[in-house]
């Protein structure tokens, strides 16, 4: 009898502290459905809204305007039925400097740049400054990352939801989204280490959503763009005389080839990885060096490293760490002791 | 006087002369001259410009003229410095900068023409590897620092290390900035495989 009074709120606190914790489950639960719910809505935004927006990315204390444009029309298409298809159109601009302007009609994309006469390739995405893969199907970032939505805040002057993009091992970084209750869209988006140290960002500077495409648009669907270069898979599966052993988790090879990088003219053999959101080149080729030290520069969240041992150099590219690049490179094995 | 020519060949430029004889006579000067010959041809070329007749072909890219010359330029006769001599030498960055400023302005005007990135931050210090000398260093052992010599000698031999170091500065640079632009480059055309591989798994799924 003696004992009740102690036993009872016991009792009811651990049962207190059962609830409290099946609570917090719940809403850590909810946060991720609602983030993935988001970045779903984003995806969707991204290919159905017609948009005329402005953003700038701001890396290294350098700011890269651009201009970006994307709507949807109604093409009759030749089939036999003259159904009508919606098609996207899109255009982003870079405003300083040299232009560099991508172009997208459906699946044909076309990059106008500088360094190359223009070309049009086989493709439903853009490569730009923002992931592709937020403009398709963002689950297959599941693996890899884990999707919090953090808060509410204000960007552009709208109202905004923060949605994270947290990596589950320490090998790559996080990605932070803030993106437009009302339309879904996004609004700022920053590359951040684990320990929250921002390495880029990219923030919007005016947004316009609109019922039907721009005239712009509208005229990119009648306009012929650059003839579009085939690329055969059988080049994209070249037989190396090395390997890369350690990726981080997740990281699937895209392609490895052999050719001539443009700037240099250097004959190289190269590998291409990917998670789903950021993607890792792998370059090898002999050097006239004997030996050189890692070397590496950084260009926003972009590492670029290099060094030479035993005559081969080795480089590699991509949004990591500086750790994960060194360990990459560390882990390259060859199967002849010199390649040609 | 020499405005007054460039006045007489401004109007022949534009079909507006006083009289046959002094035509002829500007035109005598003009071909005899070089400096006025060019500057015939400069105001041709702002005239053409001007009325937009200038042809697609002619594209003023300096840039990479700019890029050509210097990788065509001699390499420069230093002594090949040792890792030792590279820490020191980074030590005295600061002094370095200043002296080297105007060869180093030329170089990030030839090394910038190609690409968008500049900010590139390098970080060669910090490694934490012991830099081992190659073969190549140590059968040179810094014969130019160990006699000790005029006061002018040792300067010369300095500023040679320091071009050295720059040298390996832009080479390093430009290898970056290519890597950088294959990288993305790779990314673009790799997007085509996603796209085929998409619209598989659609075609698979449907059926």
């Amino acid at each position: 009898m003696k004992i009740l009074p102690f036993k009872l709120p016991f009792a009811l606190s651990f049962l207190f502290c059962f609830f409290s914790v099946a609570i917090n489950f719940s809403a850590c639960a909810s946060d991720a459905e609602q983030a993935k719910a988001s970045l779903e809505r984003l995806s969707k935004s991204l290919r159905q809204l017609n948009f005329n927006t402005s953003f700038v990315v701001v890396k290294n204390n350098q700011a890269e305007p651009y201009h970006w444009l994307h709507g949807v029309v109604d093409v009759k298409s030749e089939g036999e039925n003259n159904s009508e298809a919606k098609i996207e159109l899109e255009i982003l601009a870079l405003l300083n400097g040299p232009r560099r302007d991508i172009l997208r009609v459906g699946n044909t994309v076309s990059y106008i740049e500088p360094e190359y006469a223009p070309y049009s390739i086989t493709s439903a995405q853009i490569s730009g400054p923002i992931p592709a893969v937020l403009g398709r199907d963002v689950s297959v970032l599941h693996d890899n990352y884990h999707f919090v939505s953090v808060g509410k805040s204000r960007v552009l002057g709208r109202a905004a939801q923060l949605i994270r993009i947290v990596p589950k091992d320490t090998h790559r970084y996080g990605y932070w989204l803030w993106l437009d209750k009302d339309s879904g869209l996004l609004l700022k988006l920053a590359v951040v280490t684990r320990k929250g140290q921002l390495l880029e960002q990219i923030q919007f500077t005016h947004l316009e959503i609109s019922d039907n495409a721009s005239e712009n648009l509208k005229q990119l669907s009648v306009t012929d763009l650059p003839k579009v270069i085939e690329l055969s898979a059988k080049d994209d599966n070249t037989q190396l005389a090395w390997q890369v052993n350690w990726l981080p988790r997740g990281f699937k090879e895209v392609k490895s080839d052999r050719h001539r990088i443009t700037n240099s003219k250097q004959a190289v053999e190269f590998m291409l990885f990917n998670d789903g959101l950021i993607d890792i080149s792998v370059y090898v080729n002999p050097s006239q060096e004997k030996q050189r030290p890692i070397e590496y520069a950084q260009d926003g969240a972009t590492i670029v490293l290099n060094n030479v041992e035993n005559n081969i150099e080795v480089s590699v590219v991509g949004k990591i760490p500086l750790s994960s690049a060194k360990k990459i490179v560390n882990s390259l094995s060859f199967t002849q002791t010199t390649i040609n | 006087m020499s405005e007054i020519k460039f006045e007489a060949i401004s109007s022949l430029v534009d079909n507006y002369h006083d009289s046959a004889q002094e035509t002829e006579q500007v035109i005598d000067e003009i071909l005899d001259d070089e400096h006025l010959s060019t500057t015939w041809q400069q105001y041709h070329l702002i005239g053409d410009v001007i009325r937009d007749e200038v042809s697609s072909a002619l594209q003023l890219d300096l840039s990479s003229q700019i890029a050509e010359a210097i990788a065509d330029e001699p390499s420069i006769l230093a002594p090949i410095a040792s890792s030792k001599v590279f820490k020191e030498q980074n030590a005295i960055k600061a002094k370095i900068v200043q002296l080297i400023k105007p060869v180093g302005q030329l170089a990030i005007a030839a090394s910038a023409a190609g690409l968008m990135i500049i900010g590139v931050q390098q970080n060669t210090a910090d490694t934490g590897e012991v830099i081992t000398p190659s073969q190549v260093v140590q059968t040179k052992p810094l014969a130019g620092f160990a006699n000790p010599v005029s006061f002018n000698y040792s300067q010369n031999s300095q500023s040679q290390q320091k071009q050295a170091v720059l040298e390996q500065r832009i080479k390093q640079q430009r290898r970056f900035q290519a890597l950088l632009s294959d990288h993305q480059q790779q990314v673009k055309l790799s997007a085509v495989k996603a796209t085929k591989v998409e619209k598989e798994a659609i075609s698979t799924s449907t059926k």
